[in-house]
Formats: structure tokens, sequence, C-alpha cells
């Protein structure tokens, strides 16, 4: 059945007409018939895309416009930038991080920090060392000192170390380290803080009386030594030019004194140190006597003395006839003078790091028959190190006092007590007479008074004729006189007795004076044996002339005292009598 | 077809002013918090430092390795802040590698020799807990010395080392050296008090501005020793003494016999004799006595001739005097203040004044006689 001319594929021959046919063209459409539009395989249906992928330009500006403001915002405000997080996530993505951070090679020229004397334009930086034990009590004082000092405070380095401490010196020590660092003017804050913890395990007492008893000196003193040097070798680096020791329980010392020792340009310089004590112990005392220059006594006292003993001074038991440095002071004297010494006192010194660096240290040994501050002198005396003491500078050690001192101060407070009840008993008898005699005295007086104007009416009366006048005048002159020796032998009443101040305060003057004038006596005598005790065995011979002396003239001074005050108390007494001798005067001139 | 309306709403005045009124909100917030009070960031800057910390100050030990610090053009640096150091936790004991306990290698450099710095590095001693001190002397050599080594201390302190030291640190010396270095000058006899003492001025200058608050143990090495066991340190602590010094030996070229061989080389390690006692009693106090020298025979049993080869490296004995060239001391014999006396100490000087000035101290000294290590044959 051909129903096409030209077609013949019905029946098999393919091809047989005008136009032949490709083969697979023939067999797709001999077997296949597909009516669907080409169109829907191109397009997909609308919701077949997500939401996001149609956006997707709008997210993408989206967010770059809030990054960019991000990036704007930190651009305004650096405090937004999270520095926190880039390392972290530097460290996550690459590896890298804290070992590029860290810096591990330093260089230092050791020429460079010499120590001039005006360091502070040449920004020569201090260590200032301060070793610690039980000092939460002066802690606030030492703090209040440090910020006072006027040495630029960034220069500053300070070491701290806390040792067999049973009271909270650590926990105050690190709250007022804290508050010193987070001053609101950064200029305020210091440099390097180091607070070194460490225990020697010393059982020494560190109370007044047996810190500075003879026995427990020499191992005391070994030990602090330690304590210094463990401070010290912890703590000194390359960038010091000088180190500067200062205990904490100086009380008093200029805000300058950085740079007043400095000026010296010293290698080892210390101020003179004293310490004010009451007035009943003479007001003032020398405190620091490590501060001395060699003897000769001394010397060959140290050859005889085996190695391991350490003369310390200011003990009977070792008389070494020195030159001290606490005994030259004089308070006019030029603050600036020079003294060259070889044994240092440690209370505050000041000294270029480059003698520490070389090896000087504080010998917890017998180095040359001396140990700590002493022995540290002597070693920079060996080491060629110039050592000077500045005789009329003066910074002031706190006074504690001790047993004897507080026993004394309470006695004394028990005599006090003793003479006010006692003053205050004859007080109120004063009182008590007082008054008695004012009821029988007032009519008395009213009369008198009358007396006195008649008697002055009566005067002017005769007044025309001047010769008697001037005889009456004689008269009253001479009674006067008489009218008191007869005052006093008539009025034989107890009364009027004690009543009558002219006999009564050179009794009471002398009596008041000689309590406080034993008093000195005592006191000073307890000083001067407190300076014996202080003292070399070596200063007796001229202490205590000088005391002697010094002795007389403040019993003088305080009799004096004593009177003054008495005559000053009495201060209303006198009228009265003055008010008497009147009556009496005006009663002779009546009876005339 | 129309356009989708969220299309038509993206114009580019909407994103500016949503951007703009973003920043308006935010600077309001954020520049409120500006005015109020705010603590200060560095309110109790309490800090614990452990020798193998980095200290987070310039202001450190030279000990530590610390972190740089960038600051921002005009910002002012925080103040340091306060440091604690516990010292009753810095031990010495025979296990330092079990322990983490710091080694503080110092060496006073007079000449640097790259065999050195190779055995330095070769040391299996755990590289973070050595810190490596230097004191160079001024002048030209110095100059020279400084520069080699800081082109070797770039290669080995690379932060891509991993096994860099924790720190190192190099001083030049103040003054110059007092007499030229040269091998025959330098142990003339005459020479000798006043060239040890600029060394031991050295020496403290080095110890002591280095030594920080966390070392536990110091190492003094010659920068002319160039062969020792790796396991030095190891070696040296596990015996738990105070002071305690290797053999000290050289190797060189025997021409007679035509091969190498070793022969003591520093005699500054000895046990005192009766003989030397005496000479020092009649000496007067500014003199010393010297070792290995002909004019001053003092019979000291010198430790450099005890050497047995052979014989157990564990072997030790009880010195009077010690050698500088490799000596590995507890940083608590320093801590308590001894050094090298640079003047006369009971008539000697330097490491050997050391050993005396330890002893007074209370601390003693122990040689190895058949632990060996080597100098450098000029």
């Amino acid at each position: 059945m051909n129903r096409h001319g030209y077609g013949g594929g019905a029946n098999g021959q393919a091809g047989n007409g005008a136009y032949p046919l490709s083969p697979t063209f023939v067999e797709s459409r001999g077997r296949t018939f597909n009516i669907r539009p080409d169109k829907y395989e191109k397009y997909q249906p609308r919701n077949a895309r997500n939401a996001f992928q149609r956006r997707r330009g709008l997210f993408m500006r989206l967010g770059g416009a809030l990054a960019a403001m991000l990036l704007l915002l930190m651009f305004f405000f650096p405090s937004i930038r999270p520095t926190a997080i880039i390392p972290a996530l530097s460290l996550g993505l690459f590896g890298v991080g804290e070992e590029w951070q860290i810096e591990t090679v330093r260089y230092y020229d050791l020429a460079n920090v010499g120590g001039t004397s005006r360091g502070w334009e040449r920004e020569e930086r201090i260590l200032l060392c301060a070793p610690l034990r039980d000092a939460a009590p002066h802690l606030p004082m030492f703090f209040s000192h440090l910020r006072n000092l006027t040495y630029p405070h960034n220069l500053i380095d300070l070491a701290f170390l806390v040792g067999d401490s049973k009271d909270n010196t650590i926990t105050l020590l690190s709250d007022l380290l804290a508050e010193l660092q987070a001053h609101e003017d950064p200029k305020k804050a210091f440099g390097e803080i180091s607070v070194i913890e460490k225990d020697f395990g010393q059982k020494v007492n560190q109370d007044v009386e047996s810190r500075h008893g003879f026995a427990a000196q020499a191992s005391r003193r070994k030990s602090m030594a330690q304590a210094r040097n463990w401070l010290l070798s912890a703590a000194l680096r390359p960038t010091h030019s000088w180190v500067y020791w200062r205990d904490v329980d100086v009380e008093t010392a200029p805000f300058t004194i950085l740079e007043d020792l400095m000026r010296h340009n010293k290698d080892v310089i210390v101020p003179n140190v004293w310490r004010p004590l009451p007035d009943w112990l003479g007001g003032e005392q020398p405190y620091d006597l490590n501060s001395w220059q060699e003897s000769e006594t001394a010397l060959a006292l140290a050859d005889t003395l085996d190695e391991d003993a350490v003369i310390v001074e200011g003990y009977a038991e070792y008389a070494t006839w020195r030159p001290h440095l606490a005994y030259l002071r004089d308070p006019y004297g030029d603050p600036d003078m020079e003294m060259e010494i070889d044994g240092v006192g440690g209370v505050s010194i000041l000294a270029k790091a480059k003698v520490f660096r070389s090896g000087v240290h504080f010998p917890a040994f017998s180095f040359e028959k001396h140990a700590e501050t002493e022995g540290f002198g002597k070693m920079a005396k060996r080491m060629q190190f110039s050592v000077v003491g500045l005789p009329h500078y003066t910074i002031w050690h706190l006074y504690e006092p001790s047993v004897d001192d507080i026993r004394h101060m309470e006695e004394m407070e028990q005599e006090r007590k003793a003479r006010e009840q006692e003053e205050n008993a004859r007080q109120d008898r004063m009182d008590k007479i007082n008054s008695q005699f004012d009821t029988d005295g007032a009519g008395q007086w009213e009369k008198d008074k009358q007396a006195l104007d008649e008697a002055q009416k009566a005067a002017t009366a005769a007044a025309d004729d001047e010769k008697a006048a001037a005889e009456a005048d004689a008269i009253v002159v001479a009674t006067d006189e008489a009218s008191e020796v007869r005052h006093t032998e008539s009025d034989n009443d107890g009364k009027a007795k004690i009543i009558d101040p002219l006999a009564e305060v050179p009794s009471l003057g002398g009596g008041a004076a000689q309590a406080p004038a034993e008093k000195p006596r005592d006191s000073i005598s307890g000083m001067k044996s407190h300076d014996e005790k202080k003292d070399a065995a070596g200063q007796l011979v001229n202490k205590p002339n000088n005391a002697a002396v010094e002795k007389k003239e403040k019993v003088a001074a305080a009799q004096a005292r004593a009177q003054e005050r008495q005559q000053n108390k009495e201060a209303g007494e006198p009228s009265e009598t003055a008010k008497r001798d009147q009556r009496h005067k005006v009663k002779e001139a009546a009876n005339l | 077809m129309a356009v989708p309306r969220s299309l038509r709403r993206n114009n580019p005045i909407t994103y500016i002013l949503a951007g703009g009124l973003c920043i308006f909100f935010l600077y309001f917030f954020f520049g409120d918090s500006a005015q109020l009070p705010s603590l200060p960031k560095y309110g109790a800057p309490r800090q614990l430092l452990k020798s193998k910390d980095a200290a987070s100050n310039e202001l450190s030990p030279p000990s530590l390795p610390f972190k740089k610090t960038k600051l921002q053009e005009g910002e002012v640096a925080p103040p340091p802040p306060v440091v604690h150091y516990h010292m009753n936790n810095v031990t010495t004991t025979s296990d330092p590698v079990g322990n983490r306990e710091s080694v503080l290698i110092l060496t006073p450099l007079a000449r640097f020799y790259e065999e050195y710095w190779d055995n330095l590095c070769r040391i299996s001693y755990p590289h973070d807990l050595i810190s490596l001190g230097f004191i160079i002397p001024k002048g030209r050599d110095g100059n020279l010395a400084t520069l080699q080594l800081q082109e070797r201390i770039t290669k080995t302190q690379a932060p891509t080392n991993k096994n860099r030291f924790a720190s190192i640190t190099i001083l030049r010396q103040d003054s110059e050296p007092p007499v030229a270095q040269t091998e025959s000058e330098r142990h003339a006899l005459g020479a000798q008090k006043e060239r040890r003492a600029a060394m031991s001025r050295a020496r403290n200058s080095l110890l002591f501005t280095i030594l920080g608050p966390t070392t536990s143990w110091v190492l003094w090495l010659d920068s002319d020793i160039i062969e020792t066991p790796p396991s030095l340190i190891q070696d040296l602590a596990s015996h738990d003494k105070a002071i305690i010094v290797p053999n000290c030996f050289q190797r060189y070229y025997n021409k007679d016999k035509e091969a190498m061989e070793v022969r003591p080389y520093d005699f500054n390690s000895w046990i005192d004799s009766p003989t030397a006692k005496g000479l020092g009693e009649k000496m007067g106090p500014d003199e010393i006595l010297l070792e290995g020298y002909a004019e001053m025979a003092t019979y000291r049993s010198l430790m450099a001739y005890m050497a047995d080869t052979n014989g157990d490296p564990r072997r030790e004995i009880d010195l009077d005097g010690v050698g500088g060239t490799a000596l590995l001391v507890k940083a608590e014999v320093h801590r308590d203040g001894a050094m090298f006396p640079p003047f006369p100490f009971y008539h000697l000087i330097e490491t050997e004044g050391f050993a005396k000035m330890a002893q007074r101290l209370g601390w003693r000294a122990t040689g190895l006689p058949n632990y060996f290590v080597y100098h450098y044959d000029e």
C-alpha cells in the first residue's frame, strides 16, 4: 500500500525516493513520536528556583554594605576592633602566631648604664630594693614616700623580697602596688615591679629587743645579707644604672633624696640616719651606727678574732673606737659635705649598679670580720670603689620604743597621773580655803574700800601742806614692810599661811621643779645606757663627758621650765597678793 | 510579564539610607558606652611568672622571653604589671627535666667558634628551658665575635625553629680587655692576676644581671669548649651537687705518633695541699696563688691528672678550687652571694676564689675526674 509517491519506506527500502533519508532519522521517526515542545526542556518551572538563588544579588549587596559599615565603624572606633580574635583566628588558620609574637634575643651595652650625676636627664634606670619581713604596719608610710619621690617614676623599678612573714605583708603589698600602678596619670606609674616570695625559714624574732640583742646579731646579719643577695640577684637587670636600698621604716626623708645622693656621683653613698625620740629621751638620737670609718683599734681587734666572727657596731663587747657618721652630724652643717667611710648602714644606700655587677654584695659570711651592709662597704672598698657618707644630710628612722622605753613610759604615765591627782587635791583644798576666806573677806573688803576712800579724802584735804604729805608717804613705805612681817607672824592660823602666795610660790616651785628635774636625769641616764648599748664602747670615753654636760644643761633647763610653768599656773595668785598688800597699806594709812 | 516587586526596591538610595541609619544607631550605642565611667584596664595586674612563661613586658628578667607589644601611633604603653615570683618553687633536683627546671648557660665570649655553637645546639636538654647569656668585651675582636654570634643566633632563634632557646642575652662589657688575648700572653704569670680580675668582673656582670628569679641551674661554659656530651646538663645535675665540674681536656694532633690524642687542659680544679696553705700564709694580702706555673710549686692534687679515660664517669671527688671552663652551679649558691672575686680572696681569684667563697657560705664543690669536655686547640 504505497500511499506516498516518493515514499517507499513503508515497504522496506529507505531512500528509494528522490530525497534519501538518513537511516537514523528514519529509525527514530519510525519508532517513537514525541509531542513535547522543545521549550519545556529549556525552561524550568518558576517555583523550582529557591528564594536564595533568586535574591542572591540582594544578599550579596546587603552583606557588602554591612561589611563596609563594620569596617567604617572599626575605622572610626578602634575600640571595637576584635583585636583579641584576630591572633586566635590566624593561629587557627596558619598555625603560626605565638612564636612570632615572642622576642627571645636581647642586646645590651653595659657602657650605657655606668651611672652619672644627672641620671634623671639621661633616663638612667634605678632599681629600688626593699627587703620586707612582717612589715605590714610600715607599708602605707613607705608607699607615701614612693609616691612623693621626684625622680621620674617610670625610671624606677621596684623589687621587694617578702620572706617568713607572719602578718599580711604580701596581700597588703600586692594591693598597694596595684593601686600605685593604676595611677590615673601614666607618668606616675613605676617601671618593672617584682615581688619575690622566698622563705628562708629563719627563726629569728624581728621585734626590737631580740633584733638588737648582741648574741643574735651575727646570725641575724648573715640571714639579712642572704635575703638582700637573693633580692638583688633576682631583680638586677642589664638596664639598671643605679641601685637604691631603702628600709621601709624610714619615717622622714627628702623627696629629692635620689637626686641629692646621685649628684655626688659616688659609687656608694649613704645619708646620715637619725631617729626622733620623745622629749624625755632627749628629742633625737643617732640611729644607724653601721656607717663608720675604719680605725686602727678595730683592725687590730679583727686580727685577734676567729675567722667566722663578725664585728657588730654599737655593742660594748667590741670597742672599735671608730668615727661614726651618725655622731658627726651638725644640724646646721653643709648637707653636701662628704666623708669617706668603710662600713655602710643599710637604711638608705644609693650605689651604682656597676658596683653590684662587678660582684660586690652583702656577705652572708664573715668578710674581713664583717657581714651584711658593713661587709658590703668593706668589699666595695676592696674593689676600689668610692664609699662615701653625708654626715649633715639626715633622714629620720621611725622610733620604735624598746621594752625599756615602754616600761619607762608607763612609769612616767603613772607618775604623771599621781602628780595630777595631787595637784587636783591641792586645788580642791585651795578652792575650799579660798571660798572660806572670801566669805569672811567680802565684808572686810568693802569696809577697807570705804576706809581707803576716806583716807584718800583725808589725804587730799591735807595736801596743801606738801611737807606733811611727803612725811605721810614715807610712813606708808616704812609700814608696808613692817606690815608684811607682821602679817606672816601674826596670821598663824593655817588658812592664811597656806594662802599666802609669797610663801607658797618658792616651796611649790621647788617641789614641782624637783619632780621634773628628777625625770630628765632618769631619762638621760636611760638614754645614756641606751647609747652605751648602741654605741661602740669606744665612744664611751668621749660620750659620757658630752652626755654629762648635756645632762646638766638639760636638768637646768627642765628646772627653769618647771618653775616657769609653776609661776604661770599661779599667775592668778599674785594679783590677790597685791590686793592684800594694798589692803594692808591702806589699813596702815588709815591708822595714821 | 511583571518585574518581581523585591527587585524593584533594590535601589542604591535604600542601601545608603539603611547604612547611614545603622551607623547612626551604632554611633549612639557605642558613643554612649564611651561616656560611661569604665573600669581601669589594669585593675589588679598581678602576674605569676614561671620559668617557661613569656613575660608580658619588655621590662622583665632577661632569662625569660617576652611578648612584643605593638603600639598604635600615639598610644601610651600600659604600665608594667606587678609580677610575683614564688622563689620557693624554684627547685634544683637531680631530675631537672622532669621538674622542668630552667638552666642558664653563661659564656664570657672573647672569640666565637662555630664548633662551640654547633655543640650548644646539640645539647639534649629541652631548649625551651635553656636561656643563654653572653658577655663580649669592647673593641674590634669583640665586635667581630658579636657579628658572628648574631649571625648564628638569627638562624637558631628563627620563629620557625621549634627547637630554639628560651632566650638569649648579649651584653657588651663597659671596659676594654686589659691585655691582648693571645694564647702565650694570656697565660703569662705576671698578666694572670689582672687578666683574671677582669674576667671575674665580666663573669659577675653576666651572672648578676641575667640570673633572674626563675633560674634553677647556672652552667658556665667557656666559648672555647667545642665538644661535650649532649646530655651534659642532665648528667651533671643528676649528681645533685651545689657546684660540679667535669674534667676539661683538649684534643690535639700528636705529631710524633701522627694521631689525635687528648691531654689535660684546665688545671684550676684541685684539692688543696698543706704546701699551698703555707705559701698562702707567707703571702701579702694582695698576692695570689696560681696553679700550673713552675715558679710556684703548690703540690695541690689536680683533677686533671686524676682522669682515667676508661674509669667510671660518675666518680666524684671533693674539690677546693674549681675551673670555669665548664661548671654547673645551683642558682642558690650564686644567690647567696658566691661570686667570682676580682680581688685576692684567701689568695685566690676568679673561679678558684669562687669555690672558696662558696665554701665560706657552706657549699662544697665536687669534681668528676672521668667525665670529659673538650677544649679548642689553638
